[in-house]
Order: structure tokens, then sequence, then C-alpha cells
């Protein structure tokens, strides 16, 4: 007899993408309190042995390698760099935390043009267009996608450090890079 | 008005005699209304006027292409000069042994129109915008009030990169090499096409009617350049050129990996080519 815990688990083996808990439970007929459980365990059992983890991200569950494996599995992956500049992550951070945004009010944060890194943010998938502003020109809206979060191991946008009125930042704990 | 790169020549050309059109006798000068209504209907209405070619940085083509292209507004009268036009006018009537009228009177018109076009286009602007008492301030950076966050999203994307996931669409990628390149990907090359990109002459003027380039011209200008010595494609491409010159540069030497006569390796982030 295959357990709900072993579905989920077989579920999560195939996905190529998070996987959300209302997705997970409708494939194997579970409530989401019996779905929640069901990933509570298995989580459970994948930190205790074995080379995967389970993840929660970009709004969805997804296995991963622990990171204890990273070395060996890049060595085999030869994973393309995907490096972020200076001038990309503020773009990124200001469309992350202003969102929607247009291109002329991230250049008036930014202080210089900005066009450059819109446009490779949405080659990279992390940043989209989610509207037009009801302003003279109709000009576009920027907003973060999946991708962002995924990229940056955010299960939602709620996970972002919170910045309080005065802009002063308070961050949680970050380790070293 | 528009300063003219130097060295730029505004040639204008009479062709006169090249289409049958003009061989017709003096007698069909004065055409009856219904020979000319079955005439071709150009874009001056009724007549072509005569094949006076214009070539200048803005614009290249005939008269009554020119005529179109303005009355469209698809092109900037005030890029295109207009007095070597109205001097190959000239010369046509006074150099053509039998004119013809009908022809004359629709380039006369078509010059006119330009003429018009041209003088309200030089004119000063009725209403000037009015100037603010004191210089537009500049909004200043506030970038600063996100470093804390820019710092704690750099430490979660180096987190993340430890973790591998299933990727989407596991097989073949769709964009593999047909051929073996060893190190370098297709990311690779498209990293290094696009700093070729950010060094192009964006000031550059490419008409849109200039006659388009070959790729086997291309691969030529490359083979000259390309040798022995592994060199990036900025090394390559010396002295100014533009956005269309660098996807020229890059589309043959994608020609020349792909038949094998040029090679390319990875030196860190770096693609350098060299003659196979």
């Amino acid at each position: 007899m295959i357990s709900s815990v072993d579905r989920i688990f077989a579920l999560l083996f195939v996905a190529d993408s998070p996987a959300s808990t209302e997705a997970l439970g409708a494939s194997i007929g579970l409530t989401e309190g019996q779905t929640t459980e069901a990933i509570d365990l298995l989580r459970d059992r994948l930190d205790r042995e074995g080379p995967l983890q389970l993840v929660e991200l970009a709004g969805g569950y997804q296995l991963a390698t622990k990171e204890e494996l990273s070395e060996c599995v890049s060595a085999f992956l030869k994973p393309q760099r995907q490096r972020l500049s200076k001038s990309l992550m503020e773009v990124l951070a200001i469309v992350a935390y202003r969102q929607p945004i247009t291109s002329s009010e991230i250049e008036a944060i930014r202080g210089v043009q900005s066009d450059y890194g819109i446009r490779i943010l949405q080659e990279r998938r992390l940043i989209r267009e989610v509207g037009r502003k009801h302003a003279p020109g109709r000009p576009s809206l920027f907003g973060t996608t999946q991708q962002f979060l995924h990229q940056f191991k955010l299960k939602d946008l709620d996970g972002l450090p919170k910045l309080d009125a005065g802009l002063a930042v308070s961050l949680p704990a970050v380790p070293e890079s | 008005m528009p300063k003219w790169p130097k060295g730029t020549v505004c040639k204008t050309v009479i062709r006169r005699f090249e289409s049958g059109r003009h061989l017709q006798s003096s007698l069909s000068i004065m055409a009856p209304r219904r020979q000319l209504a079955e005439r071709p209907v150009t874009a001056l209405g009724v007549i072509a006027p005569p094949p006076i070619n214009i070539q200048s940085p803005a614009f290249e083509g005939s008269l009554a292409m020119l005529f179109q292209c303005v009355r469209d507004q698809r092109i900037d009268l005030l890029g295109v000069p207009l007095y070597p036009v109205c001097e190959a006018y000239f010369e046509y009537l006074l150099l053509s042994e039998s004119p013809n009228l009908d022809e004359a009177a629709a380039a006369l018109t078509a010059l006119a129109y330009l003429l018009e076009r041209k003088a309200w286009l030089l004119l000063p602007s009725p209403e000037p915008e009015p100037e603010s008492a004191e210089p537009m301030q500049l909004p200043e950076s506030s970038i600063t009030d996100y470093d804390l966050a820019i710092g704690a999203l750099l430490a979660w994307h180096a987190e993340r990169s430890l973790m591998f996931f299933r990727s989407p669409g596991s097989g073949p990628s769709p964009y593999e090499f047909p051929y073996e390149l060893e190190s370098v990907s297709s990311q690779d090359l498209a990293l290094a096409f696009e700093r070729l990109l950010r060094r192009a002459d964006s000031a550059i003027f490419e008409p849109p009617t200039r006659a388009r380039r070959s790729l086997s011209e291309q691969i030529g200008i490359v083979l000259r350049a390309i040798d022995g010595t592994w060199r990036t494609l900025g090394e390559l491409v010396t002295g100014r050129f533009s956005r269309a010159d660098a996807v020229y540069w890059f589309l043959a030497l994608l020609e020349l990996i792909r038949v094998g006569q040029v090679s390319a390796k990875l030196d860190g982030d770096l693609v350098l080519f060299c003659r196979a």
C-alpha cells in the first residue's frame, strides 16, 4: 500500500516547477489539511535522510538537492552563470518593492536611466510587464515574476524584507554569500 | 538645418530616356484627356514625374517616392536637401530635346509641394515652450534606501544557487549545437554578441532604403580580419560601427563556425575566436 506521503513524493519528483498544496491534493484526492500534513511528514523524512530536501518557494513546493551536495551537482550540470550586476539588482529591488512601477519611476529613484536593466531583467524573466498606467502615454507597469520568487527562494512577496514608512530596512540576518 | 556628415554627396541624377515613356514624340505632349486617363496613376495622382533619383543620408529613391513619403509623413523632410533636386529638375528641362510637359508639370507640382512643406518645417514654432524660472531639478537618487534589501536579495540568490531543481523540459536542449563547440554554449555566444552591441555607435545613421548587404560579403570581411590569433569579438571589430554592423559580424562568425572555418573557445567569461 503506497502512503499519501509517497504519493506526494512521486508528484514532487516529476514536477518541474513548484506545485501548490491544492494541485497536489487534487491529484491524489486529499483535502488541503491532509495534503499539508503529508507534506510536513515528507519534509521531515527528507531532512533526516537522503540527498533531497523539500523547499517551499514561488507559491508551492519543489524538490531540490541539499546545499551540501551543490559542489558535486554543479560539477556535473555545469550550470550557466547568471550574475546579477549592481545596477540590475537595484532595478530588481525597486520593482520588487514598488510594483507595479513604470520605468520613469524607477529612473526617478535610481537617478539614472534604467532601460537596459529593465530589458535584461525581462529577458531573464525576473520582471514582466503587468499592465499600463492610467497616465499620459499609458506607460508600461512592471512587476516581478514567479521566476523572481524562485530565483531568490521566496515563498511570496511578503517574504521580502520589510521597509517601514521612512524606508528604514529591518532585515533578517542573512548569511555571508 | 541638418548638417551633412563630411564626405556625403547629395547626388541627383536624371536618367533620361531610360523608359519608353521618354521616347514619346512631342505630339503626345498635349495628350487628350482620355489618353491621360489611361496613363498609369502614380503617387502624384495622375502622371509620373521624370525619374529624378535622390540620394541623401535621409532618403534614397525617386522624386515620386519622396513625395509620397513626405505626404504620408514617413520621412523627415528636413533631412533631404531640395536644392540639388531643383537643380536636376532645371537640368532636365534645359537638356531634354523633347520634354514631356505633363511629366515636367508633375515634377514641378511635386517640387512645389515639397518646398512648401519644408518651408513650414523651417519656420520657428509659433508657441515656444515656456521656460521655467528655475532650472529643472533632477530627482536625487534614493537607491541607497534599498541597499540592505539588495544585500538580502543577493544573499538569498547565492543561497538559492546551491540548490538544484528538476529543470523544465528535461531532454535535449532545443538550442543544442548540431556540431562540436567544446565548452562554448549558445549563451556564451549570445553574451559576446551583447557586449559587441553595447559598443555599437547608435549615432551612425543607416537609411532604411540602403541596399541590403549580403552575408557572403560580410563573411569576406570577417575572414580578412580573423587570423590564427585568439581574439574576442570586440577586438575583431575595430573602429566605429553600427548595431547593424554588429549583427552582420555576429551572423558571419556563426556561419563561419558552422562551416568549420572559425574556431571558438572560452577564456573565463569571454569567447575567443580564431581561424580554424
